[in-house]
């Protein structure tokens, strides 16, 4: 496949499928984040650094409506970027992923990396909501959930190799597991406190990971479909009875 | 009567594009996960980094996509 036009497939499928991730998140992920959001404006009343009033609302309406369209400019940039991803990972291993199309190769692609990049990550740092999250702290989370990611998507890279020389399946995921068992016990939790309500908390982490659990479907059945539309691989197609 | 089809792709991917994505990969992760106004402090300066525009832009996606914020 040329350049170009592989290129232009995994852009297309990454900023599609991030739209989507935004839109859903409009849907149903601002109603948490408005809910959080309304409790740190009652803490800037009660602590007068703000006052309530008709002035402040009219602002706040505006800026929250500046922020609610920049999470779908947003989502297409993510989306962007972690399709990047995808479909290198996709090109590279598209002909030892299992599955008998391109679309279902995908779909298993999607589902190994959604696992490793996002929910095995989450499970140690998970999604907070605007009241959790000290500014001081900011660029300690970031690193600890950046690399908590790298070693799980590398680690999954690393004894997927092993199983290619070993042949042993069950060996390897458990060399990734214990990788990623001890990742979860070394590395320090996120040091900031949790003062939301659990319903709120709870309740804003489960609609994160549908919204982000919608990229990962629709990057899949995307570049899955076009590539198989496309196909411009010089595939070859041997047909038997 | 059962017919079977399978799909042999012959070439590999062009190490061109590779390089290409992976920067836009990694442009556009640091875009909406990590920017605190480094972006745009070589023209704003310091005050980039009190406004962070892309930042409070990105502000809901970044909490919705799990990435830490504020």
């Amino acid at each position: 496949m040329r350049s170009s036009l592989f290129i232009a497939l995994v852009l297309l499928s990454g900023a599609v499928a991030g739209t989507v991730h935004g839109l859903v998140n409009l849907v149903l992920v601002e109603p948490y984040l408005d809910s959080a959001i309304g409790i740190e404006n009652q803490q800037l009343f009660d602590s007068g650094k703000e006052k309530d009033t008709p002035e402040f609302w009219a602002n706040y309406y505006s800026y929250r409506a500046w922020q609610k369209g920049g999470e779908i400019l947003a989502g297409a940039i993510l989306g962007t970027a972690i399709g990047s991803l995808f479909g290198i990972v996709f090109g590279l291993s598209k002909n030892v992923l299992p599955g008998s199309s391109f679309v279902k190769k995908a779909l298993i692609l999607a589902l190994i990396m959604w696992a490793t990049l996002y929910v095995i990550p989450f499970a140690k740092y998970p999604a907070n909501p605007p009241t959790v999250g000290e500014p001081e702290t900011i660029i300690l989370r970031q690193t600890l959930y950046l690399a908590f990611i790298a070693i799980s998507g590398l680690g999954a890279l690393g004894f997927y190799q092993v199983y290619k020389r070993i042949n042993k399946k069950a060996l390897a995921f458990a060399g990734y597991a214990g990788l990623m068992i001890t990742a979860f016990i070394a590395m320090p939790p996120n040091p900031d406190p949790i003062t939301l309500s659990a319903d709120l908390l709870n309740g804003f982490r489960m609609v994160s990971m549908v919204g982000v659990s919608s990229f990962w479907v629709a990057v899949a059945l995307i570049l899955g479909v076009l590539w198989h539309k496309i196909d411009s691989d010089k595939v070859t197609r041997e047909k038997y009875q | 009567m059962s017919q079977r089809e399978i799909a042999i792709s012959k070439s590999s991917v062009p190490r061109k594009a590779i390089i290409a994505l992976a920067a836009i990969f990694a442009f556009g992760l640091f875009v909406v996960g990590f920017d605190q106004g480094h972006l745009f402090a070589p023209v704003f300066g310091e005050k980039a980094f009190d406004q962070m525009y892309i930042h409070e832009l990105t502000h809901d996606l970044r909490h919705a996509a799990g990435f830490p914020c504020h």
